[in-house]
């Protein structure tokens, strides 16, 4: 129980209708119009598509600078934008990550150590 | 639909024209192309203006309107149309379409944007509105940093190597220096290259094309309406527009963009020709792996060989399939709105035979536009008359 409880969970929506899974933001379903999507929460774990190293960040990031964004293609099927920990092990494409915080709109992942 | 000519060009120099109202800038294209058209101003029918962030980075809108006034064109409609970087080739393709479905005979287009004048930060946020910023803005991406993502992928299904994208940039820069409209024209060492700040891993900052002001204007007329205009009428084969994914993650593939395969596709199948019949492609190389990722999207090289080729010289003035003459958005710089206007300039030029970069006996051209992450596209092709 607290085991899960502990484990960041990553916040999507699902359709009532057609019980497609998509990123939060929608409005609606993509695929049926439905305005009735139900907030769930899905596993952070995938593996690593890619990733850059930001060194030249935008003004609000320019602190964290240098950073990794990786994109992950998550055991769900969907794909996400969210950033490495620094102090993770360096990414690799195909990399397994988990995701490890999730703060606001910042999605924080780090690299499955095995 | 009818068919539609190109008959008048014009453009500023692209680079840094700090202090010049942005309205000049596109006035000026727009005189030169409508003074090269030798057409009266009376039958122009519509304008289309392609720009992205005249209101944030200049405090003005309604820019058709404004260029429209300065040239004292007739009461028509007057229309800015944005895409991000693609708004060039969209206004394009607008005044194709009014004159292909007969709404007027003739209209004028122009790309025009200002950027060096404001400081870098103030730019770089106007330019990350075109990225989701629901989704992916939030992981501190950016521009660069999209194309980070795709040469990653490129260097691990193909073993792509920083050497080998360096002959992109050596080429672009190369051709920059033999055409004076181009900003950043340079000869470059694989060294020099290598040696560049780094940016965004892999990408450095001689991968990234430069910030620019610049206008470029272009007059379109029907095919069956050519009297009263001079010079040799270049023929639109097809203006093709298509959208893909606003975000990350809604590309299936980070190495390619859907909105440019089905443009090419279509543009294509409109014009009833093959990519072998393309003699000199202008494509959006606002990072030197863009240019690798989109001439395999357009199927002028075979998926994986982007690289490869510009290394082997093909895709230089001389080989098989010659992209960006001009020196492209990395050399000849990327004026956002006008780049889209500013590739289908060069091409003219490549078709009357009158470009300071020629191809020899170009016959058939291709622009190639690209907006955000890949959400807007346009494809066009070009012929020559027989």
């Amino acid at each position: 129980m607290s085991e899960a409880h502990d484990t960041p969970m990553l916040a999507m929506v699902r359709c009532a209708a057609c019980g497609r899974v998509d990123t939060p933001r929608r409005v609606v379903c993509s695929a049926c119009l439905s305005h009735q999507l139900e907030s769930i929460a899905i596993s952070g774990e995938g593996l690593i598509a890619s990733f850059t190293t930001i060194r030249r960040a935008p003004t609000q990031f320019r602190d964290r600078a240098p950073y990794d964004v990786v994109v992950v293609d998550l055991d769900s099927g969907l794909r996400v934008t969210g950033r490495l920990d620094p102090q993770s092990v360096p990414a690799a494409v195909g990399a397994g990550v988990r995701l490890i915080s999730v703060q606001g709109s910042d999605t924080v992942f780090a690299v499955s150590q095995t | 639909m009818r068919d539609v000519s190109i008959v008048g060009i014009g453009s500023t120099p692209f680079g840094r024209h700090a202090g010049t109202p942005i309205e000049q800038l596109g006035v000026q294209a727009a005189v030169e192309a409508l003074m090269d058209a030798g057409i009266d101003r009376s039958r122009i029918g519509a304008l289309y203006l392609g720009n992205f962030i005249s209101g944030p980075l200049n405090g003005k809108e309604v820019l058709a309107g404004i260029v429209a006034d300065q040239l004292g064109l007739p009461n028509i409609p007057c229309t800015k149309v944005e895409g991000a970087c693609a708004s060039g080739g969209i206004a394009f393709r607008h005044a194709w379409l009014a004159i292909a479905s007969g709404q007027c005979d003739a209209a004028l287009v122009v790309g025009v944007e200002t950027m060096t004048h404001a400081p870098t930060a103030q730019t770089t946020a106007a330019l990350n509105c075109a990225m989701d910023n629901e989704n992916d803005g939030p992981s501190g991406l950016t521009f660069p940093g999209l194309f980070g993502l795709a040469w990653r992928i490129h260097a691990d299904r193909y073993g792509t190597t920083r050497e080998q994208v360096s002959a992109v940039v050596k080429k672009n820069k190369a051709n920059g220096l033999l055409n004076p409209l181009a900003q950043m024209g340079a000869t470059l060492t694989d060294e020099q290259i290598a040696a560049s700040a780094s940016i965004c891993d892999p990408l450095q900052l001689y991968d990234c094309c430069p910030a620019s002001d610049g206008a470029a204007a272009l007059v379109l007329v029907a095919s069956d309406r050519l009297s009263g205009t001079q010079g040799l009428p270049i023929d639109i084969l097809a203006a093709v527009q298509t959208r893909g994914s606003p975000r990350i993650g809604g590309h299936p593939d980070l190495c390619s963009f859907d909105a440019t395969v089905s443009a090419a596709r279509r543009a294509y199948e409109m014009a009833g020709i093959t990519p072998r019949d393309v003699d000199v492609v202008e494509l959006h190389d606002c990072f030197s792996v863009a240019e690798i990722v989109d001439s395999e999207d357009l199927g002028l090289v075979p998926r994986g060989e982007g690289a490869i080729w510009a290394v082997e010289g093909r895709t230089a003035v001389g080989g098989q399939i010659p992209i960006n003459p001009s020196g492209g958005l990395l050399a000849k710089g990327h004026p956002v709105g006008a780049t889209g206007v500013g590739q289908l300039y060069e091409v003219v030029r490549q078709l009357r035979g009158t470009h300071p970069n020629q191809v020899r006996d170009a016959e058939i051209g291709m622009t190639h536009n690209l907006g955000g992450a890949g959400v807007a596209c346009t494809v066009s092709l070009l012929r020559r008359p027989a």
